[in-house]
């Protein structure tokens, strides 16, 4: 019993026992001792001590003390807490027995979070991924999302801007499972769902909840998975304060190799003499390296305090941690303060409460990169204006003014000027409330009712002054933007767990009530004209233009989700698991005949090395099959999206402008959410008593009723918006899992451990509407290009499609099959000529790429020698594409390029090439020439620590003191030509769920991935 | 003990009231509980009366296609879709078919959603009907033009709903359309107020006189029935005056004077266009598509010489309708110098001046986004259906109707001498009273006194002109691809009957 009760969820244990020991009333002899705890020796409080075979049972006190009756000296006491190995010792005739418990990481890994409560990991069914605490605090992290990358099988983690401070983390779990509908993973923190992460050192665990078992019991929301946080807690014993101080100093992990002043005067010259311009470039009197004016050393400091202890009945923890960053673009920069407690209190023998308190405040210095090219011909995007940029301007004019780049190509504003200039200032306020209380009923039932209130603001103010003369000067005077976006949450679940063994098997009932009701409202506004820039944005209101607001940007939203759910779990005799879950989800947002939804799931599991012919193999420890099928939604509909509604248009009577309406769309009955039908297969194996384990899955999920846009109703039936959503759509994910961890080497002195994560998706796009291709635009809005991503059924998702590139054109007669886009000149590119109508046109584009990587992988080695530790962390990625975006301006002639093309482009001495010549007919066009290998092996981390021996500290109060040094991104191998092979550029349409979704590969104007050098100290008192 | 589990159970339970789930938008424009009061309907009137100015129809899609189509201007750029307006080989992909199309019906589902959202106004018909007529008319007012434009159309008269049944309607007979057209001007008429505060709002006078052009229109070269509804409606009109407020200005050039016009009481029913260059290209580009190039247009739209040539000496329309000078660099030419501008496009004729001379406030370059309210419809044209559908029933007012137009010819006025060098033309004799008068006579001045304002294409083709005025006499010389058994009618765009294949017909 207390076994079972223990895995089923570790903060009632002390309860339980309690209970049992209120109901002791026929003990005969008494036994009294201490538990203390190994490898340092101090008391342990709140171990449990149960005598073997009965109910009664005790926990020690804040000394480790503890004392109990038994019946006879042939009782057997068990004692245990977790984290440790239990012990077992005869009674006999002894009265005081003392016991040291061993501290057994694995022991602690075993217990997994699910769902609306926690299983023994042995007894999981489903597919989770465990992420040990001390792997998200490996290195330095703003976000624990970030610390998730290469650690968990099946999850791919991605920067949405490189190494820009502040950054959105891009998580995906098995793949993207919709066009239209975010494909981010549902995250709940100590049981709130659609919580934000918490800080990494304030994680106690975190578990990927990814097939349909271990998701279904979150319905319409599970069906990206879920990511299960459980944030630390108390224990009993004296007030512990820890200290974690990192401080790390920061650089660009890699710049092009741009023309200097000279070169680049040169280059226009070729330019120039190649269109028959005999006018030669006036060349600058400056020679500036932009790279090197934008980039600058960057730093980032975390200190984080804690302070957890606790009584018998009541157990706290409370963290503040302290985050800054300066990144390493110039004036962007990052800075959070937060904090978090948790209180825990027995009340009474039955009844616990608890309060989950989290708050945290940031501040982000924003600069433009990767900008979506549509202000200003990409004149905001600081990365790509430096590379861009002509060299032989200097940052001032004579007159002290920003100097443009009025030469050559689009005029504009010169990149450190916008560095500087630009205020972009993103405030936010997060706070967190959750209340519990645990009730047990009778023996076996317990009620737990939680209520939980969040809230979350977002001001952001950018401002562009009027010494940016192309952006903001010149009549436009000034350009200012405010806007604001304001969440809360409210949500109240109840439940009830009922646990009871049955002969040999054991069940475990649940089921619940949830209801959440979540509001949203903001506003955007924006003006030119304002009277002086001293006011940075808050200028908007003198602002002699105000931009009129557009449908959208003023907004209030409201949506309100109640759901039942259940579970049952049923093992028989430690070998045989069953598990069934249902949720039935109701929600606001849903169209009038789909307000609710049900989505069930089943699994099983086998323990066969539990089974006679395995239960005594030396090599077999463990092995487990397990097997899942599922259905899970995606909410995918925003609120109010299928009713019908009107649209604000311009109308003037009598010479004064009027409020007006026209319809706009019509209601929506019928839409519902996206679902996903998953079948998992997996298999856990451990050998050599546990020393390596293996986990293995397979799976398939077939996504259906995505949403996507239908522009094809009549236009007779006069509505105003022609994108009607439709349920259509059908993606498919499948792919494999394979994670490894092995303790090579386990000696006093000296350990080796090896964690490794494997992980191959293939995403497929099966229907999309009327069969019709679907493309995105992964080049910015002032390229003039489209079409350059592609979702075709049977293919996988965000092919490049563009012209496919067949050498450089060296005169004569072209080359069978080929021809260039306009005209012919020797050195001009050559394209296949793909309708053979003897010229490029847009009929000759065809896929040209594939951005999808075949696996990825991380390998994690840890070595501990005495008091040293050393950990090396491999991250990679193999086999996708990268379209390189940033070649495509480079090459183009009306921007500063790199030495390598400069070098290598065709010239009447130089035909031996594969680059067409400088300043060429084909104006930035999309080719397979900018297309690359992706795939690199990248260093991530590499740590030393050492931790003082304790007796050398003891005298200065401190328990335990550890200093360490690491490197993060030191190393990267990669064939790919441009900054970094981690890229996310979203194009033309800018960070939207479908880019997100569909737009994948593309390099341009990303922030770049910074190196750092970390020094941290963690220290207990 | 008990009381926890009781005070815990509350705490549940009060909080997990159970919702119906209803979503109640207050942030979005829901149809719903949107109408309450007369302004609520008049909000979306506005909304319906609004499409008409935009770039999509009178703001340069169709009134330039009605131009293009009539014998009267002449197309000087080589887009196929203007090519096609023109030379009358209309394709089912044109744009200039397919964007007035699909704007014209945003605007009659706006007119549909304000006479629906009425009904729900709890208040008196003589409270509200007023303003819903206004709706009516604008229904008719589009439809009108889509019958004209395409004959047998699909007739929609109530929100759309039924998404799947509405996408495949049938094509509702010319006939039954025009019917509804008469009915709802008739609903009009009726509840209207005589006059309202500007000629962009409609009036009673407004309804009235569409209904004559409608009944002049529907009876075409002998339907006596209708030319006799179409004199009655248009002489109730003119004995009505007075109370309409309504006249001939005497002088021609302030109707195309766009700081003068709002104070005329000629122009009936106006559009609103504001100087204002409103989202979705809710603007006007009729004064650029029709101007000189190198002052300020785009020489798209030119009368042929033969048109020039057509108006009198003498007659003052001659003067207002076309624009012989240019400032272009700066330099002030006449039309024989019109190509100093050295653009492709530019040619030594006289351009229209009715929209380039006087536009007004506007928001855009190239004097776009205008401030000019067209006239739809004003009082010379409704004594002119007077005088035509007069003629046919053999009315003896006939005459005198018709010389009340040519009469205020002879005024002369504040005009300038071609271009933009204000100058007083003196009163004339030209053109003289008639003495007697033919069908013909009155169509000849419908094309004088209405020249460039996007009507006589339609008089064409209810007048069935085409063969003889496309013929090699006509202005614009042979128009070879003429067709006079399917050139009347436009085609319905190809991507709507593959939206709707049962609009395909046979």
């Amino acid at each position: 019993m207390q076994q079972q009760l223990k895995f089923f969820n570790i903060k009632w244990i002390p309860l339980v026992v309690f209970i049992l020991f209120g109901s002791a009333v026929y003990a005969q002899q008494t036994v009294t001792g201490t538990v203390s705890s190994q490898p340092d020796g101090l008391p342990l409080p709140g171990a449990n001590i149960l005598v073997k075979g009965t109910t009664i049972g005790a926990t020690t006190d804040m000394d480790g003390k503890y004392s109990i009756e038994v019946e006879d000296g042939t009782a057997i006491l068990i004692f245990s807490y977790v984290g440790f190995t239990p012990q077992e010792v005869a009674v006999g005739d002894q009265t005081v027995i003392d016991v040291v418990l061993i501290e057994d990481a694995s022991q602690l890994s075993e217990i997994v979070v699910v769902g609306y409560g926690a299983r023994r990991k042995s007894d999981v069914t489903g597919a989770v991924s465990s992420v040990k605490a001390d792997e998200l605090t490996a290195f330095p992290v703003l976000d624990a999302e970030q610390a998730l990358q290469g650690r968990a099988a099946g999850v791919v983690v991605q920067s949405n801007n490189g190494g820009e401070p502040g950054a959105p983390i891009k998580i995906n779990i098995r793949g993207n499972t919709s066009i239209n509908a975010s494909s981010e993973p549902l995250i709940v923190v100590d049981g709130f769902v659609g919580a934000s992460m918490p800080q990494a050192g304030d994680i106690e665990s975190l578990q990927v909840l990814k097939d349909a078992s271990a998701t279904a019991i979150y319905g319409s929301r599970g069906s990206n998975g879920v990511v299960l946080v459980t944030t630390k807690k108390g224990r009993a014993g004296k007030l512990t304060v820890e200290l974690n101080s990192t401080y790390a100093v920061q650089s660009t992990a890699n710049s092009l190799d741009l023309l200097n002043a000279n070169d680049f005067a040169d280059y226009q010259n070729q330019i120039r003499t190649n269109q028959g311009n005999t006018t030669p470039y006036v060349q600058g009197e400056y020679d500036t390296d932009w790279q090197d004016e934008i980039y600058r050393a960057g730093n980032t400091s975390n200190n984080q305090l804690s302070f957890s202890g606790g009584s018998e009945k009541v157990n706290y923890y409370a963290s503040g941690t302290y985050f800054q960053q300066d990144g390493i673009l110039v004036n962007s920069g990052y800075e959070r303060v937060s904090f978090l407690s948790n209180i825990d209190a027995q009340v009474t023998d039955k009844l616990k409460i608890g309060l989950n308190l989290t708050g945290r405040l940031s501040k982000k210095d924003g600069v433009t990169t990767q900008s979506d090219g549509s202000v200003t011909v990409g004149g905001d995007d600081v990365v790509s204006l430096a590379m861009r940029f002509a060299p032989d301007k200097g940052i001032y004019n004579s007159d002290g003014s920003f100097s443009t780049n009025d030469q050559v190509g689009d005029e504009v504003d010169n990149p450190y000027a916008v560095a500087t200039q630009r205020d972009d200032d993103t405030e936010t306020e997060d706070f967190r409330a959750n209340f519990y209380a645990n009730y047990e009923i009778i023996e076996g039932l317990t009620f737990k009712t939680t209520f939980g209130l969040s809230t979350s603001n977002e001001f952001r103010g950018i401002y562009m002054p009027r010494t940016l003369a192309v952006t903001a000067g010149r009549g436009l005077d000034g350009r200012a933007i405010m806007s604001e976006d304001k969440s809360k949450n409210i949500l109240s679940e109840n439940y009830l767990t009922y646990q009871k063994e049955i002969g040999k098997g054991n069940l475990t009932l649940l089921a619940g009530y949830s209801y959440q009701k979540s509001q949203n409202k903001g506003f955007y506004s924006e003006g030119t004209g304002t009277i002086s820039d001293s006011f940075s944005y808050y200028g908007l209101w003198t602002a002699t233009n105000l931009i009129n607001g557009q449908s959208g940007d003023i907004y209030t939203n409201e949506t309100e989700i109640q759901s039942q759910f259940g579970r049952v779990n049923f093992d028989y005799d430690d070998k045989y698991l069953i598990t069934a879950t249902v949720r039935r989800d109701g929600a606001s947002n849903f169209a009038e005949n789909e307000k609710y939804a049900i989505f069930p799931s089943a699994a099983i599991g086998w323990k066969m090395s539990n089974e006679d012919f395995l239960s005594n193999s030396e090599t077999i420890s463990n092995l487990k099959l397990r097997a899942s099928y599922g259905v899970t939604g995606n909410p995918s509909i925003g609120a109010y999206e299928s009713l019908a509604s009107l649209a604000s248009i311009y109308a003037s009577s009598n010479g004064v402008t009027v409020p007006a309406i026209t319809p706009n769309q019509p209601s929506n009955p019928d839409l519902k959410w996206e679902s996903s039908y998953q079948t998992n297969v997996g298999l856990d194996l451990g050998l050599f008593n546990g020393k390596v384990s293996l986990s293995v899955d397979y799976y398939n999920i077939d996504t259906k009723d995505l949403i996507m846009v239908d522009r094809g109703l009549p236009w007779y039936l006069g509505f105003y918006n022609d994108e009607i959503l439709k349920n259509v759509g059908e993606v498919n994910n499948k792919g494999f899992e394979i994670s490894i961890n092995s303790r090579n080497i386990v000696k006093d002195d000296f350990s080796w451990t090896t964690d490794l994560v494997f992980s191959r998706n293939k995403n497929t796009v099966e229907t999309l509407i009327n069969g019709d291709d679907y493309f995105q635009n992964g080049a910015p809005s002032y390229f003039s290009v489209s079409n350059t991503a592609l979702l075709r059924e049977g293919e996988e998702v965000g092919l490049f499609y563009g012209y496919d590139y067949a050498g450089v054109y060296q005169g004569g007669a072209f080359p069978e099959g080929t021809a260039t886009i306009a005209g012919g000149v020797a050195g001009d590119p050559l394209f296949l000529d793909l309708d053979e109508s003897g010229d490029i046109s847009n009929d000759d584009r065809k896929v040209i790429g594939n951005p999808n990587p075949d696996f990825t992988w991380g390998i994690t080695n840890t070595f501990s020698y005495k008091n040293f530790d050393l950990n090396i962390f491999f991250q990679g990625s193999q086999g996708g594409e990268i379209f390189n975006m940033t070649n495509v301006q480079l090459n183009n002639g009306d921007a500063n390029t790199t030495y390598d093309y400069y070098n290598n482009a065709w010239t009447p001495t130089n035909t031996n090439t594969d680059q067409p010549r400088a300043g060429n007919n084909s104006f930035r066009e999309i080719s397979s020439r900018f297309v690359e290998d992706g795939s690199y092996v990248r260093l991530k981390n590499i740590a030393i620590g050492y931790t003082f021996p304790s007796d050398l500290i003891e005298d200065l109060g401190v328990q335990s003191l550890k200093l360490s040094v690491s490197a993060q991104n030191l190393l990267t191998f990669t064939n790919y030509s441009g900054l970094d092979p981690e890229v996310n550029y979203f194009g033309a349409a800018g960070n939207n769920n479908t880019a997100s979704n569909t737009v994948r590969g593309f390099d341009f104007g990303n922030y770049p991935t910074v190196r750092s050098f970390s020094f941290s100290l963690s220290a207990k008192f | 003990m008990n009381s926890y589990k009781i005070l815990l159970l509350l705490m549940g339970l009060s909080i997990m009231g159970c919702s119906d789930l209803e979503e109640e938008p207050v942030g979005l424009l829901s149809p719903d509980g949107f109408f309450s009061t007369t302004q609520d309907i008049q909000t979306a009137v506005d909304g319906s009366l609004t499409h008409a100015i935009n770039e999509e129809i009178w703001g340069r899609k169709l009134s330039i296609a009605l131009l293009l189509r009539s014998d009267m201007v002449d197309l000087m750029p080589t887009q196929a879709r203007r090519v096609e307006m023109n030379m009358h080989t209309i394709s089912g992909d044109n744009e200039m078919v397919y964007d007035p199309w699909t704007r014209i019906y945003l605007g009659i589902a706006a007119a549909n959603n304000a006479i629906a959202g009425a009904e729900n106004v709890n208040l008196e018909d003589e409270i509200k009907n007023p303003v819903t007529a206004q709706a009516y008319f604008a229904r008719a007012f589009y439809y009108f033009h889509l019958v004209r434009l395409f004959g047998d159309i699909p007739y929609i008269d109530t929100p759309v709903s039924d998404i799947d049944a509405a996408s495949s309607l049938t094509l509702t007979p010319e006939s039954q359309v025009y019917d509804n057209i008469i009915a709802d001007l008739q609903f009009a008429k009726t509840w209207l107020p005589d006059t309202q505060p500007s000629r962009a709002i409609p009036s009673r006078a407004a309804a009235s006189s569409y209904l004559a052009l409608v009944y002049l229109t529907r009876a075409g070269t002998s339907d006596m029935t209708n030319f006799q509804l179409a004199f009655d409606e248009a002489k109730e009109v003119i004995d009505n005056k007075g109370d309409y407020n309504l006249d001939l200005d005497p002088d021609f050039q302030t109707l195309f004077n766009a700081n003068k016009i709002d104070n005329s009481l000629e122009p009936i029913f106006a559009l609103d266009y504001n100087s204002v260059e409103a989202p979705d290209n809710g603007y006007d580009q009729t004064s650029p598509m029709t101007g000189v190039r190198g002052d300020f247009g785009w020489s798209v739209a030119v009368p042929t010489m033969a048109v020039y040539d057509s108006f009198e000496d003498g007659d003052y329309r001659k003067n207002v309708s076309f624009q012989t000078e240019a400032t272009i660099n700066e330099t002030l030419v006449d039309y024989n110098n019109f190509d100093i501008s050295g653009h492709e496009h530019a040619v030594n004729r006289p351009y229209i001046a009715k929209y380039s001379r006087y536009p007004g406030d506007f928001a855009r370059g190239d004097k776009r986004a205008t401030s000019h309210n067209y006239s739809m419809l004003r009082y010379a044209e409704v004594l002119l259906i007077a005088a035509e559908a007069g003629v046919e029933i053999g009315s003896p007012l006939a005459l005198g109707y018709l010389n009340e137009v040519r009469s205020r010819a002879r005024n002369g006025g504040e005009s300038t001498s071609g271009g933009y060098t204000e100058v007083t033309i003196p009163s004339s004799s030209v053109p003289a009273d008639l003495t007697s008068i033919t069908v013909e006579d009155v169509l000849e001045e419908r094309r004088i006194e209405l020249a460039f304002e996007g009507k006589r294409w339609y008089d064409i083709k209810r007048r069935q002109l085409g063969d003889q005025v496309f013929g090699a006499s006509g202005y614009e010389g042979l128009k070879p691809d003429w067709n006079s058994s399917e050139d009347y009618d436009t085609p319905i765009p190809q991507d709507e009957i593959d939206r709707n294949p049962n609009l395909g017909g046979l």
